[in-house]
């Protein structure tokens, strides 16, 4: 059976039943995993799955259904399950029905065949190495590590003639690391996304991994408080600019008036050497895709240019509320595509890329007189609403005329990250992936950054 | 026993492996989401699939599909077998299934309504009510509630003798405000939820709830920041729970005990808090979020002791960690989905009530803040750091509770913190939600306790 075939009809099936439009989505991957625990594969596993998710609509009462798909009757029994729940919700005057347009193309680089058919055994043999790099010192182990490649392919079609295709793969990495005693240990944590194994350099991951540890260990507390510059690594801040810009940027956030940047159109929010993107064509992007996930073409869209505030990202519905154009309809996570199809496509930003500046990592420390790199922190969140932070640091180090210093612990960095946009101080050159919980859509590629304003707050 | 679990066992005993086990899953939910008093999102969700697992000298292999046949469990089964015989040829560790006992039974919810009983438009009307009650000001700039149901079946069989199927069943209704005033802006929540029927949600007044989230929003925008430093916090039960949970709990779990990840391996025994911390997970919470009647392993759920008045007891338990550790099985092999690996994993956990009445702590604490809703907290198994993000808190002087401040992140090690708990409270509460091990593999669970006065780091963002 051709399982992407069954969104054609599912489509037919919602029609026939009363639909009067009808939207589907199908998905279908496999997953191959392989778990490190203390520095053994421990457990791997071979998985697949299928799924469609049906909307249905009838005049302006619209409903969403979805299931795991073993065949033609799981999409039988999703249109009677839709058409039976549309009867009976409320109508909701601004939907305007769904998109007329057939995509076609690829992203370059959003699918790796030789990624794609690594068998489970392979993964293996390469989470091995990754663990083996590790191990820069004799008392490093690796308590923990995920190591998962996803191949998948997605249709969507709907009653109005949309029809778009998309295949992917996916690669993910969680590592810890520990090095130490039983009574004083240090930990090291990484992750890394890609869309092919050939991106990941295992060897390099590994040490990396290693040296964090080591630098966990031989933290020390910060009894003092240290405003000075902050330089940021990439994933962490990705995540929290995933959090903050991702929500102010969004078509839904702004038409339901949760945004903070909801009417700033024109005006400067960020310093004048940073420009925001959204750019769902990005080669080898994580969210990449020529088809969004309600079967619009996908387009890249400038957000904020030069510090102002150029545009939202919407998905139709939004895009026909807020003016401008669609294509930021979203489903899936780019650490998993598992479950997608449960989800109603949503507006979302795909790969937000913040445009990287001239100077490498070493010179952004060496602009700084006083001030701290951080590289890790316990959870990397802020209130999306008000940018608000205070995050407790796991893996920093501070800086002095220049130089890394110690490294510390048991602290706090407070500040906000809206104001803290304005007053960016550094922008690295080379761009990398992050991307915020797991099951949310979309991700960030940055450079690190550096800012002021932020507060770095001991224990005293 | 149905034919494909007998597949699936009749395939690893050809294969030869030391044990294997098949979980057969069908998940019904529905989520009404309504958005500025119109319905956002309708949506039912049907997820059905098997996952067989095999354990051949110190390895497992996993694999799983949505395919419902013999011949498609039959060919996972073959692959599962193969990945743990391939691994364990790579000389690993021996790990112990050792004294698995057979369990044969079926459980079946305990409930009042049948959420399949009622209408989707009672449902969404529900979350309607709720949204439209949020809107009590006009600085209340945006409104949210959702409504969800979740019907989960289950089956379990393996290798030594178990045959175990069940039902769980519940329901939520919850919703989000978010005020504005110029340039300022803040949300406040809150939700309902718990294992059971409808009536759950039923047993919620929706004006009343609606009405409170708007509240603490508009308390928000007046409320000024949190100070920093380490000073006196009593913990709401959302706090004290995620205490419990986010630090004590996860480095409790007996895969980072085994793994030596844990910064409460070989601590049985010792003082890790004041006498007035007891600490449980507990499976078998009438009600409560995270209660399960079994294990994905099989394994009957479990009160399952862990701090008991400040001296340290034991650890939570899967089948493979309980074999290694020679401990108890506690029923804690939990699994996000069959597409997901079994890990040990908590159900409801939290710190027992105190004595004390919560006016007392108020009129006894002469300077410090009170918390009010946890946002978010993080696991530090490692290090046995806490960090906790609350919604918002109180000042607290001379035994009054005082104005508002703003969301903040709580810090420090956790057992100095257990350390210096001196008063608890008998009000005691359990807060659903759902746990992620890692970055991954969410369960559902609840955590809570009684309001602790204790020393948190504080820093106000």
């Amino acid at each position: 059976m051709d399982v992407l075939s069954l969104a054609g009809e599912g489509v037919r099936k919602a029609i026939a039943a009363g639909a009067e439009g009808a939207e589907a989505y199908v998905i279908s991957y496999r997953t191959r995993s392989v778990y490190i625990e203390q520095d053994v594969a421990k457990v791997a596993e071979e998985r697949e799955e299928a799924g469609i998710g049906l909307k249905v609509a009838v005049g302006k009462r619209v409903a969403f259904t979805s299931t795991s798909l073993e065949g033609e009757r799981d999409v039988r029994m999703a249109a009677a399950t839709a058409m039976k729940a549309v009867r009976m919700v409320p109508e909701d005057p601004d939907f305007s029905g769904f998109v007329a347009e057939r995509v076609t193309g690829s992203v370059e680089k959003a699918h790796d065949a030789k990624t794609a058919n690594t068998p489970v055994e392979g993964l293996v043999d390469m989470a091995l190495q990754l663990t083996a790099a590790s191990k820069v010192r004799k008392d490093i182990s690796v308590p923990k590590g995920i190591f998962r490649v996803q191949d998948y392919d997605i249709r969507v079609a709907n009653s109005v003639g949309a029809d778009g295709t998309h295949r992917g793969t996916l690669v993910f990495l969680y590592f810890t690391t520990k090095s130490g005693t039983k009574t004083k240990a240090g930990e090291g944590i990484i992750k890394c996304l890609g869309t092919a194994l050939d991106q990941q350099d295992f060897q390099a991951i590994g040490k990396r991994l290693g040296e964090r540890s080591i630098a966990n260990l031989e933290a020390t507390a910060l009894r003092e408080k240290i405003s000075g510059t902050v330089v940021l690594d990439p994933l962490d801040l990705g995540e929290m600019l995933i959090q903050s810009v991702g929500a102010a940027v969004n078509g839904e956030e702004v038409q339901r008036k949760r945004s903070p940047w909801q009417d700033k159109k024109g005006q400067q929010v960020a310093s004048g050497e940073v420009t925001i993107s959204d750019m769902p064509r990005l080669p080898a992007g994580l969210a990449s895709s020529t088809v969004d996930d309600e079967g619009h073409p996908t387009a890249d869209r400038p957000l904020v240019v030069n510090g102002t505030l150029h545009d939202f990202v919407k998905d139709h519905y939004n895009a026909v509320l807020l003016g401008g154009r669609a294509g930021n309809a979203v489903r899936r996570s780019v650490a998993t595509v598992e479950g997608s199809y449960a989800k109603p496509a949503a507006c979302s930003i795909t790969n937000l890329v913040i445009e990287p500046g001239t100077q490498s990592l070493d010179e952004l420390i060496a602009e700084v007189d006083k001030g701290v790199y951080v590289e890790k922190f316990a959870a990397p969140e802020v209130n999306p609403f008000s940018g608000a932070f205070a995050l407790e640091v796991r893996n920093a180090t501070l800086i002095h005329k220049g130089r890394l210093g110690r490294h510390i612990k048991y602290a706090l960095l407070v500040g906000n990250v809206y104001d803290g946009l304005k007053n960016v101080v550094g922008i690295g050159k080379s761009l990398h992936p992050s991307h915020g919980f797991l099951t949310a859509p979309g991700c960030c590629y940055l450079p690190p950054m550096s800012f002021k304003g932020f507060e770095l707050v001991g224990q005293s | 026993m149905g034919e494909l679990s007998k597949t699936a066992l009749k395939t690893f005993e050809n294969a030869g492996v030391e044990f294997g086990d098949y979980r057969a899953e069908e998940r019904r939910s529905t989520t009404a989401r309504v958005a500025n008093e119109r319905l956002q999102a309708l949506s039912t969700v049907i997820r059905k699939g098997f996952s067989v697992r095999a354990f051949h000298k110190g390895a497992w292999g996993y694999s799983s599909g949505t395919t419902m046949t013999p011949a498609k469990v039959q060919e996972a089964a073959e692959s599962a077998a193969r990945i743990a015989r391939a691994n364990s040829a790579k000389k690993l560790p021996r790990s112990k299934l050792k004294g698995i006992k057979a369990v044969t039974k079926s459980a079946k919810p305990s409930f009042k309504i049948d959420p399949k009983d009622i209408g989707l438009d009672e449902k969404t009307g529900l979350a309607m009510t709720v949204c439209k009650a949020e809107r009590i000001d006009p600085k209340i700039a945006s409104t949210f509630a959702i409504y969800g149901d979740w019907d989960y079946s289950f089956e379990v069989a393996n290798t030594a003798g178990t045959n175990v199927s069940w039902r769980e069943l519940r329901a939520r209704i919850g919703g989000q405000a978010v005020a504005a005033e110029g340039a300022k802006r803040d949300f406040a929540y809150d939700f309902h939820d718990g294992t059971g029927g409808y009536e759950i949600v039923k047993e919620v007044d929706p004006n009343e709830l609606g009405a409170k989230i708007s509240k603490d929003a508009l308390e928000l925008l007046k409320a000024k920041q949190a100070p920093s430093g380490l000073m006196t916090v009593i913990a709401d039960p959302d706090i004290s729970g995620l205490l419990a949970h986010e630090v004590m709990g996860h480095a409790s779990e007996g895969d980072e005990i085994t793994k030596r990840r844990s910064f409460l391996t070989d601590i049985v025994g010792r003082r890790v808090g004041s006498p007035l911390v007891t600490m449980y997970d507990d499976g078998t919470f009438p009600g409560a979020h995270g209660s399960i009647p079994f294990d994905n392993e099989g394994t009957p759920s479990h009160k399952t002791n862990i701090i008991d008045r400040g001296v340290y007891a034991g650890y939570m338990q899967s089948l493979e960690t309980a074999g290694t550790l020679n401990a108890p099985l506690t029923g804690n092999g939990r699994a996000e989905n069959y597409s997901r690996r079994i890990w040990v994993r908590m159900t409801n956990t939290y710190f027992a009530p105190g004595n004390d009445r919560y006016d007392e702590l108020i009129k006894e604490t002469k300077s410090g803040l009170l918390t009010h809703k946890a946002i978010s907290g993080m696991e530090d198994p490692v290090g046995g750091g806490f960090q906790a993000v609350a919604l918002m808190g109180y000042l607290v002087k001379n035994g009054e509770v005082g104005p508002a401040v703003r969301g903040m992140t709580l810090t420090g090690k956790a057992l100095d913190i257990l350390k210096s708990v001196d008063m608890a409270s008998r009000e005691f509460e359990l807060t659903g939600g759902f746990c992620g091990k890692g970055e991954e593999d969410y369960v559902p669970v609840s955590s809570g306790g009684p309001y602790m006065r204790c020393k948190i780091i504080v820093g106000g963002g």
